[in-house]
């Protein structure tokens, strides 16, 4: 009988919380800062299997990189130590994340945005893959799996977003964090051991008042308020995949 | 014409002999190398002929649990096996590499003729960037060993055993 009182003393109190969390969400400029408070990301038990109970997003409100995602890509690639291939031509160079910039013809106004992979819902590089090396994990990640990936490269035909390149070459002191070898293709994968550690994926944490990490299946979490709010836009929102990374202000 | 004859069969006949004379020659401890794993085996994550015989499937097991369900346990991780074992340069301080003599992976692998791809995409060495002290010590505090029983693995059977403890003639040195 105590215990239950216990409980619901901590039920009211994280309620109230709840309720304090939300009042702040509300002021729009402070919405993308409070995305980092601790938390977001929670860590999992190392022993447990990821389910279908979140699945991680991103918001990237491009009117505030100012850097137009430069800063983004860096640390992606630092992060992965991709970009480094000496024997691989410009076209051939691995591009996990990369910079696009549009101009609007008529206007000639333009803005650059990052993009990487759109973690689709509908993922049409899973739906190609010979092998079911590309996959969708249980959290809306997709990424490759490079142990049974025979580097057909359908996958890169079939994505939208130009999201996914190959390795063209023999490589040596890869992160030991995030393997990667010649005759595999790769993507973003958005920083999955980061966030089985409890971690902001790396880009995220690069551009802290521009993007907003989090969990979309939860209507109460950063990213779902924050789209709420300004909105969230799909780069070809036609095909109907319904990307987990989404855009403010393009 | 058959003295020429009986020369050249000779001289396949010795050829031959050396050449099975090269097989049959089994490796023994100094050609295996195994002061590294040596030095660690009282402390792995699993007895030493658990290990021996049944290491890759613990890392096929693993990599799969990793990588489809994101467990990221350490106890039988290939990560853990590089950073506990593996020194980052060799004694020279040139970077030590899969495929170097003194590479602990390497040091069994080439006497028993295994060919692997592990290290064509995971790092064959542990990160030294950032962290000097990246390679932990057994027992220290990120230490992790033993902490899901070493019961949890399949025993070897008999014969694996027996492999392990005397190698077949006619292996590959």
């Amino acid at each position: 009988m105590s215990q239950n009182r216990v409980d619901e003393y901590r039920r009211n109190f994280i309620t109230a919380l709840g309720g304090a969390a939300a009042v702040v969400a509300v002021a729009p400029t402070l919405l993308l800062r409070e995305a980092h408070a601790a938390g977001e990301v929670a860590a999992k038990p190392a022993d447990q299997a990821v389910t279908n109970a979140k699945r991680w997003g991103m918001l990237i409100d491009v009117t505030k990189l100012t850097d137009g995602g430069a800063g983004m890509v860096a640390a992606c690639k630092k992060e992965h130590g991709w970009g480094d291939e000496a024997h691989s031509s410009p076209e051939q160079q691995a591009h996990w994340a990369r910079v696009v910039k549009v101009t609007d013809k008529l206007t000639h106004n333009s803005f650059s945005l990052p993009v990487m992979c759109q973690h689709c819902e509908n993922p049409p590089c899973v739906d190609v893959c010979p092998t079911g090396a590309s996959m969708k994990r249980a959290d809306g990640i997709v990424q490759v799996n490079k142990h049974t990936c025979i580097g057909c490269r359908y996958c890169m035909m079939a994505c939208p977003y130009k999201a996914r390149s190959f390795v063209h070459e023999a490589l040596q002191d890869q992160k030991p964090h995030s393997p990667r070898g010649m005759g595999t293709v790769e993507s973003c994968n958005m920083c999955v051991h980061r966030i089985d550690n409890g971690q902001l994926p790396a880009c995220v944490e690069a551009a802290p008042d521009a993007v907003v990490f989090g969990d979309l299946n939860d209507p109460n979490s950063a990213v779902s308020q924050a789209m709420k709010t300004i909105g969230g836009k799909q780069i070809r929102a036609d095909l109907e995949l319904n990307t987990g990374v989404r855009y403010h202000g393009i | 014409m058959t003295s020429k004859f009986s020369t050249v069969f000779l001289a396949s006949v010795l050829a031959l002999a050396a050449l099975l004379a090269g097989c049959s020659k089994a490796p023994s401890e100094a050609d295996l190398n195994l002061a590294t794993a040596k030095q660690k085996a009282e402390q792995c994550v699993e007895p030493e002929n658990v290990i021996r015989t049944k290491h890759m499937d613990m890392l096929m097991h693993q990599r799969d649990a990793t990588v489809i369900e994101g467990i990221r346990t350490k106890q039988h991780s290939l990560k853990e096996c590089i950073n506990c074992h593996v020194s980052a340069t060799k004694e020279d301080g040139t970077p030590l590499h899969y495929g170097d003599k003194e590479h602990f992976c390497t040091t069994c692998h080439a006497a028993v003729g295994q060919k692997i791809d592990c290290f064509q995409c995971h790092a064959d060495r542990p990160e030294v960037g950032q962290d000097p002290n990246y390679q932990h010590t057994v027992g220290s505090v990120e230490g992790h060993h033993f902490t899901q029983g070493v019961t949890a693995a399949a025993a070897p059977t008999a014969a694996e055993v027996q492999m392990v403890a005397q190698p077949q003639q006619g292996a590959a040195k």
